[in-house]
């Protein structure tokens, strides 16, 4: 029996003593049963099991820690209405939080943390980790770490501006369709349909397929991007002009304008091909949002002070913005995280495909492709790339899900 | 009368809490209350008085969020507080049971009514199905419900109102328990409903000696219904008596508050008699929704400035319809809207700004009427901004000025959401939220049957006192008469859709009546505790409520 072994049960069983003896019933069960399995644990896998248990259990304290630490500096350093909200967020929320504050300084630093550039061949094909390289060479021989934190803002980057792009659209088509009722919730019903009937994955295909190769330069992109806006800003147009005729000239014209802005300004971030990818992805997510937001302000178009301000004769504009979107943003923001985390896999997916981003940029779903083949040899390489998209989609929905219990309005 | 029997339900020192802000505060601070076999005890106070939290606790329930701390219940000599949860659920629905406000949101809609009333007795293995369900049908046939046979076999929306707060009533006997708590019973019905559904109770209740806790916020109900009153204020006992001596004497100030709150009456104007044309004249108007039968047939009145017209009657006979037309929600099929002798475009969204400013509503729910996510200084600033296009310094003295005007501090009101304001406050901003559109008319929508007696004379009182300072005319629909007749000025009588009888306050409350108009008068719950009793005696006992009204003679000569 070795040292480990001996302070191993030492610990489980003082700390359910400790456990028992306090009256906290909870987790002395936990830990007296952990206690229990570590037995048999002992006597079929020997040390090298415990050991990794303790392992686990490590990890697993040391998340907690993270996370409670990083909610308590969130405390500290909010405003006080904020903090009010943060101290209900349970531990899991704190640590999708802490998570996505990781990525999200990894991405936007990515050029000063990466140790190489992102397409830089430093080594040979496959070489092992070592001190200049964390994690190793991929297939070509660039070095893996600097390929997952560039990753993270190739990746991430994309799948953010693909939900906001079909938030855009869709939470506003669904809003006007709450509001106006009749012929044009309807059309845009039916519309969203249509759209949701196709499998997103084919959908998606087929439509890269199309948009890809040939049509992927810089015109065509751009012009499909204004259209794409144009669209979206003719839904906010009939919102705040409604039947004035002036007012829609000068709407129109301000329109073109920020539409074309937003799109030359898209073209400066991505390239023509990303452009594409981003679209197809609105414009298939964005009926889920349509069809959520709809039922959330259909809820709230019925009260009473609804009817008080249409008797007052306000625009559909100031319906939307003042009294129903404060009422349904805990949802929409709770629903703009799970989208995120589907359009994140379906871009990964895409790339791992060969449909998405494209080489040499960095890319998670790709980087499980191209090192597939090292999974049959034993190495673990492909699934750092895959792991870093799992952690980011489990740490968004552990934040989902303190916001959804807390738009549900359980509270006891 | 106290009856002197076997105690069967005794609470001493019943302390409640609830979580709210992460710390226990105390809901009910230390009540005692004694109930003998077979007596009816009533619990009257205002809404968070803390009378629905005692009703459960009765059955040694705590709703969430809430816990019953150092307590003692006992029911028939078993303590309830330090039972096991399943000792206590085999008494609920077989010795205790519980009759809820809306019996509409009680019952399983998915379930036929008979189901649901013979589910306790066969869970307690009580009665067979078979006898369960001819017991149901006797009970159906006592509480007076129309084919005792066959209703049990709908299903819960095939039925009306009063007659599924019966079958509730039904069900609560099925077990035939030592103790029912009725929370509300008949809070939710028309008057005319409401004797309906008190003497079938009554008369159960006296059949089987049950012993009752009748919770109510009613005082002329109470006196019906109760042996003994208990008077609660914020989780506090007031005072307890038998019901004849608690309304001939009673001793807390509080309680003799209670009891006054009727006496408001607000001095009866006249149409002006110098030709002044109509403010609102309603003229013709058909209307219905969309595709079904008409809502409203031929309805007409007229509303002068400066004066209150009540529309009475029971619910779905288009009061609040008629409130749509005027306000341009409900375009009508038939006939106009003349404001000032000029027609008013039938849809809202063709009014000019001005238009929409001259009419103004204030709704029965105060809650689903403000916007929880607004603030208080935008929700009354709002209209103010918009019609008259205020803003800055302006604006905030005109908010100030409004707050001012619905008797409400300024300062401490100004940031705060509706959510942080009681029912009273939140009607108050309501209409505010009217007046800071300058208007000459208001449509209020039932506007205090959401609130208690107390705090509806209050808001009645500014309501009359601000239309004696802005000369400004109301449309006061209600089902209420106590209200009408502290506040109406003319009152207009409608049934199915039709107008019955209008005409100016003192001669509406003066017989000659419409049959209707005498049925809905006569059926106003009075102070005596004898009142319904000898209603009964007059009507008999199966000419009350529907009945009643289906009986009115065609040929009336008041019937026109």
């Amino acid at each position: 029996m070795s040292v480990f072994v001996i302070i191993y049960y030492t610990l489980l069983l003082g700390a359910s003593c400790l456990a028992a003896y306090f009256n906290k019933r909870s987790a002395f069960l936990l830990i007296f049963s952990l206690t229990l399995v570590s037995f048999i644990l002992g006597i079929v896998g020997g040390p090298g099991a415990l050991r990794s248990v303790a392992i686990a259990a490590g990890l697993l304290a040391l998340a907690a820690m993270v996370s409670y630490a990083f909610r308590e500096f969130l405390i500290v350093i909010a405003s006080t209405n904020m903090a009010k909200e943060l101290r209900t967020a349970p531990l899991t929320a704190a640590f999708g939080m802490f998570v996505i504050f990781t990525y999200a300084i990894a991405g936007i630093f990515a050029p000063v943390i990466a140790p190489f550039g992102e397409a830089e061949i430093i080594s040979s094909a496959f070489a092992p980790a070592d001190e200049t390289m964390l994690l190793g060479a991929d297939q070509l021989g660039r070095d893996m770490f600097s390929r997952i934190i560039y990753g993270a803002r190739n990746t991430v980057a994309l799948a953010l501006a693909g939900t906001v792009l079909a938030f855009l659209l869709g939470a506003l088509a669904g809003l006007l369709a709450a509001v106006n009722g009749g012929w044009f919730d309807q059309l845009i019903a039916r519309t969203s349909d249509v759209i949701m009937s196709i499998p997103s994955l084919i959908f998606a295909l087929l439509m890269l397929s199309i948009f890809g190769g040939e049509l992927a330069n810089d015109t065509t992109s751009f012009w499909l991007l204004t259209g794409f806006m144009m669209v979206t800003g003719l839904l906010v147009v009939t919102a705040v002009f409604e039947n004035n005729i002036i007012g829609w000239a000068i709407g129109l014209a301000a329109l073109v304008g920020v539409s074309v802005a937003f799109a030359g300004f898209m073209l400066i971030i991505f390239n023509p091909s990303e452009i594409i990818l981003v679209l197809v992805v609105a414009v298939i997510y964005s009926p889920r949002v349509f069809r959520l937001t709809r039922a959330v302000a259909g809820n709230v178009v019925v009260m009473d002070y609804i009817e008080a301000a249409k008797l007052r004769g306000e625009k559909t504009w100031y319906l939307i913005r003042r009294e129903i979107l404060p009422n349904s943003t805990a949802p929409l923001v709770a629903e703009f995280g799970l989208e995120f985390c589907f359009v994140f896999l379906l871009i990964a997916g895409l790339s791992f495909l060969g449909l998405g981003i494209q080489p040499p940029t960095a890319d998670w779903g790709s980087m499980v492709r191209e090192n597939a083949t090292l999974v049959s040899f034993g190495e673990i390489t492909p699934l750092i790339p895959a792991a870093a998209i799992a952690l980011l989609t489990v740490a968004v929905n552990f934040v989902v899900d303190w916001m959804l219990y807390r738009s549900s309005g359980l509270k006891v | 009368m106290i009856k002197k029997k076997d105690v069967l339900l005794k609470i001493r020192d019943l302390k409640i809490q609830g979580y709210s802000d992460e710390t226990w505060v105390d809901i009910i601070k230390g009540i005692d209350l004694t109930l003998h076999r077979g007596e009816v005890m009533g619990l009257i106070g205002e809404s968070g008085a803390g009378k629905s939290t005692i009703g459960a606790a009765c059955m040694g329930y705590a709703r969430d969020g809430t816990r019953i701390v150092d307590s003692s219940i006992e029911f028939d000599g078993m303590e309830l507080t330090t039972a096991t949860e399943a000792d206590r659920r085999m008494l609920r629905g077989s010795r205790i049971a519980y009759v809820a406000q809306s019996a509409a949101a009680s019952f399983n809609p998915a379930h036929k009514i008979i189901d649901q009333h013979t589910e306790a007795p066969l869970q307690y293995r009580l009665k067979k199905r078979m006898e369960a369900q001819e017991d149901a049908m006797e009970l159906y046939e006592k509480l007076r419900l129309p084919n005792p046979q066959e209703i049990g076999f709908r299903y819960p929306h095939q039925v009306s109102g009063g007659q599924l707060q019966r079958a509730m009533t039904a069900m609560a006997m099925s077990c035939r328990p030592d103790l029912i708590i009725f929370d509300e019973p008949t809070t939710a019905l028309d008057v005319t409903t409401q004797i309906e559904v008190l003497s079938a109770i009554r008369d159960i209740v006296d059949e089987f000696n049950t012993a009752a806790i009748y919770i109510t916020h009613d005082l002329a109900v109470v006196a019906q219904m109760a042996d003994t009153i208990k008077v609660l204020l914020k989780g506090e006992e007031v005072e307890e008596a038998s019901t004849r001596e608690m309304l001939e004497n009673p001793k807390e100030d509080y309680t003799k508050s209670l009891w006054a709150v009727r006496g408001f009456k607000s001095p009866q104007r006249h149409r002006p008699t110098d030709g002044t044309p109509p403010l609102i004249s309603v003229k013709n108007v058909d209307a219905s929704y969309t595709g079904g039968e008409k809502v409203l047939d031929d309805v007409s009145f007229d509303i002068y400035p400066g004066m209150t017209v009540a529309v009475v009657g029971e619910s779905g006979s288009g009061k609040s319809t008629t409130a749509r037309v005027i306000t341009g929600l409900l375009p009508p099929s038939k006939g106009e809207v003349l404001f000032k002798g000029e027609p008013f475009p039938p849809d809202y969204r063709n009014r000019t700004k001005d238009q929409l400013r001259q009419c103004q509503m204030i709704y029965q729910m105060a809650d689903t009427a403000l916007n929880p996510k607004v603030r208080i200084s935008e929700i009354i600033g709002r209209p103010a901004a918009f019609y008259s296009g205020l803003k800055g310094v302006a604006l905030k003295n005109r908010i100030d000025e409004l707050l001012d005007l619905i008797e409400l501090e300024p300062a401490q009101y100004y940031n705060r959401y509706p959510a942080e304001l009681s029912g009273g406050q939140k009607q108050r901003i309501g209409i505010a939220r009217a007046l800071a559109a300058e208007p000459t008319f208001i449509v209020c929508d039932e506007v205090t049957s959401a609130l208690d007696q107390l705090v509806a004379e209050g808001i009645l009182r500014l309501l009359d006192r601000l239309q004696n300072e802005l000369n400004l005319a109301y449309m006061f629909i209600t089902h209420d008469l106590a209200t009408v007749r502290s506040i109406a000025d003319e009152v207009v009588v409608m049934q199915h859709g039709k107008v019955v009888e209008q005409g100016p306050k003192d001669e509406m409350f003066t017989p000659p009546h419409h049959p209707y108009t005498d049925l809905l008068l006569s059926s106003v719950p009075e102070m005596d505790p004898d009142w319904l009793t000898t209603l009964l005696e007059e009507r008999g006992v199966d000419n009350v409520g529907d009945a009643a009204s289906a009986k009115i003679d065609p040929k009336d000569a008041k019937v026109t």
